[in-house]
């Protein structure tokens, strides 16, 4: 399911097409069509395609502001996208935990990390406005009913400690209270549609979508098309296309299916390329993110991603070749990946290199034992049987990890400049646990523009286009070269909500 | 002519033998279902099956409890995991005519000994 190849199936169709006659290509192919002289099978109020956190919490939104008949649609049989399987981690600024732990944050201060990270690219008053509603957001997940593991963590990049995680220690512990609140309020939710192009009016507003109904991903079952009519507009929540790797080679040649995926199988990227398709400006493509916490050891995100996000401040990364370390564990996300991508066997093979942390230390995350459980991270007595096991030279480790000790100790590392404060009296000491590393394709930070109002910017006339609205990781350019870890659910449901609110003022 | 005629009958032979040895793949399917194909594809032969279709014998409150797991692992349940609750379509991880792995299985090395394809 993870090679969905598209591009490769457009070909395949439009070889038939010449074939068989252009009438059979038709149905399969997805475009936008003028919505005059259009039968519609079905009025709505509000459209909201995608159910993930952008497009849940627009649903509960706009309920709240008085919407009556919201619809959310689902390409998958399930619900939740790619929302229901990351690591459920949120960073908000000026939270409850933040006061209880005496933490000195706040929404400028958040701005500030995520601008370094970006590298002057990222956009500063989509942070702002996300920044500054992240507490809402926070609020509306409690009002759900998710729950969050009592302690605050600083993730990779962040100045302060300010993200809260789900005691899941998943995006499921968010995605599912929502979904039953959207339910319980009267949100109506679609599995197995598939949004197959806009109905577009004389001025090229959007007035309603095609969607495929009774559809099977990744199974040659074609269903039925229906025109929807959107009467307050529609809200494109459909995530980023890091699960198809055509599209994000097009982007990126080095992002071969040799790079894993985290994402679940529907993040394929249509609903943006529709968006384009309609006139919607794409920024920062080419930007897009690898998880240098995940495992060559399991599929997608999986166990080792939380357990090694809690872990690198207090760990040691080490290439197996050389026996020493190799990057800032805590550097943000992309300098990490391509760090790690670097690590070769003299033949140019991959060498995923190894994760080491103290037992004592890893031990405090939930997924420690799971990962030794499920044979996807290891323990180890000593140095020499760790050594043995990844075939890392014994007497430079050795002497690596009394050097990094020297770190922990005086609390300056010499060697990357990583910031020690959360390996403070943390010794890397017997007994071990130890996880490979290799990043895997996480995150799309290109996408449509949009403003604050979560409203979809046309690239000729620079205004949004009416009835258009986008949210979440189909939008791009929020963030710039690397989106912060944790940043992402804020985004997500900030802009969803913003999106219903634009729509229910519209 | 005529043997592109043979070839279409022997193909269509072959296909429809092939899915009444899929359904045997499960014995107490054989003997509810026995060769009544709609019993299952209640949206007429050619679609798939509604997710609705294997409820109408199959409980998910129960075959929650069946594949129960301990309370460490408890999320694990396949019929009431951590991402989708209850509510993942059958068809996710079960099919008559194809083999299909759980789903699970995409991101997590967990093992389901029992798991009927």
């Amino acid at each position: 399911m993870s090679n969905v190849d598209l591009l490769g199936r457009r070909k395949f169709i439009a070889g038939l097409g010449v074939a068989a006659g252009a009438a059979m290509v038709a149905p399969a192919m997805a475009v936008s069509e003028k919505a005059d002289g259009v039968k519609w099978d079905k009025e709505i109020e509000i459209v909201i395609i995608g159910s993930g956190f952008a497009g849940l919490a627009a649903g509960i939104e706009a309920t709240k502001l008085g919407a009556k008949d919201v619809h959310i649609f689902e390409k998958m049989s399930y619900f939740g996208g790619n929302s229901a399987i990351n690591g459920g981690l949120f960073a908000a600024p000026g939270t409850p935990m933040q006061s209880k732990e005496g933490v000195n944050d706040s929404v400028d201060r958040m701005v500030a990390d995520q601008l370094a990270a970006g590298c002057g690219i990222a956009d500063e008053a989509l942070l702002r406005h996300v920044a500054e509603h992240a507490m809402e957001a926070l609020q509306m997940t409690f009002d759900a009913g998710s729950e969050y593991h009592p302690y605050l963590q600083q993730l990779g990049g962040h100045s302060v400690a300010r993200t809260y995680q789900t005691t899941v220690s998943c995006g499921a512990g968010i995605t599912q209270p929502l979904l039953h609140k959207c339910r319980e309020l009267g949100v109506h939710t679609h599995n197995r549609s598939k949004f197959e192009g806009f109905l577009v009016g004389e001025k090229g507003e959007v007035l309603g979508v095609k969607m495929r109904d009774n559809y099977h991903f990744g199974e040659d079952q074609p269903g039925k098309v229906i025109n929807i009519r959107a009467k307050r507009g529609v809200i494109m929540a459909t995530g980023g296309f890091a699960q198809n790797v055509n599209l994000r080679m097009a982007q990126d040649p080095t992002l071969t299916s040799e790079v894993g995926c985290t994402n679940a199988p529907g993040a394929t990227g249509e609903g943006m390329y529709e968006m384009f398709r309609l006139g919607a400006v794409p920024v920062h493509l080419a930007h897009i993110q690898s998880g240098p916490w995940a495992s060559p050891d399991e599929g997608g995100f999986g166990y080792v991603s939380n357990y090694s996000i809690y872990n690198f401040p207090h760990s040691i990364a080490i290439n197996r070749l050389t026996g020493q370390r190799f990057m800032d564990e805590i550097a943000d996300r992309k300098t990490r990946a391509d760090a790690e991508l670097a690590c070769r066997d003299e033949q140019g093979n991959a060498l995923p290199p190894i994760l080491i942390t103290s037992y004592k230390d890893s031990k405090k995350h939930p997924n420690t034992k799971k990962v030794i459980k499920y044979n996807v991270g290891w323990k180890f007595d000593s140095v020499e049987e760790l050594a043995s096991h990844f075939n890392v030279p014994l007497k430079a480790l050795k002497t690596q990890i009394e050097e990094y000790n020297q770190y922990v100790k005086s609390g300056e590392d010499k060697q990357f400049g990583k910031n020690m404060t959360k390996a403070a009296g943390k010794y890397i000491e017997a007994p071990f646990t130890v996880v490979r590393l290799w990043p895997k394709v996480h995150y799309c930070q290109g996408g449509v523009q949009i403003n604050t109002k979560a409203e979809v910017k046309d690239s000729f006339t620079g205004v949004a286009i009416p009835g258009l609205y986008a949210a979440g990781e189909v939008c791009g350019g929020i963030h710039g070269v690397s989106r912060l870890g944790s940043c992402s659910i804020p985004e997500c449901m900030v802009m969803g909500m913003t999106a219903a609110r634009s729509m229910m003022k519209a | 002519m005529n043997t592109l005629k043979i070839m279409l009958a022997l193909g269509l032979l072959c296909l429809s033998s092939a899915s009444v040895q899929a359904v045997e793949i499960r014995d107490h399917h054989k003997e509810v279902i026995g060769k009544d194909c709609k019993a299952c594809h209640d949206q007429g032969i050619k679609q798939f099956p509604s997710d609705q279709a294997c409820q109408q014998c199959h409980d998910v409150d129960e075959l929650a409890e069946t594949t129960a797991r301990s309370e460490e692992d408890k999320w694990q349940n396949p019929h009431n995991n951590l991402h989708y609750g209850k509510e993942l379509p059958c068809q996710e991880c079960h099919g008559e005519h194809k083999a299909k792995k759980p789903i699970c299985s995409d991101c997590h090395t967990f093992k389901y000994d029992k798991h009927k394809e």
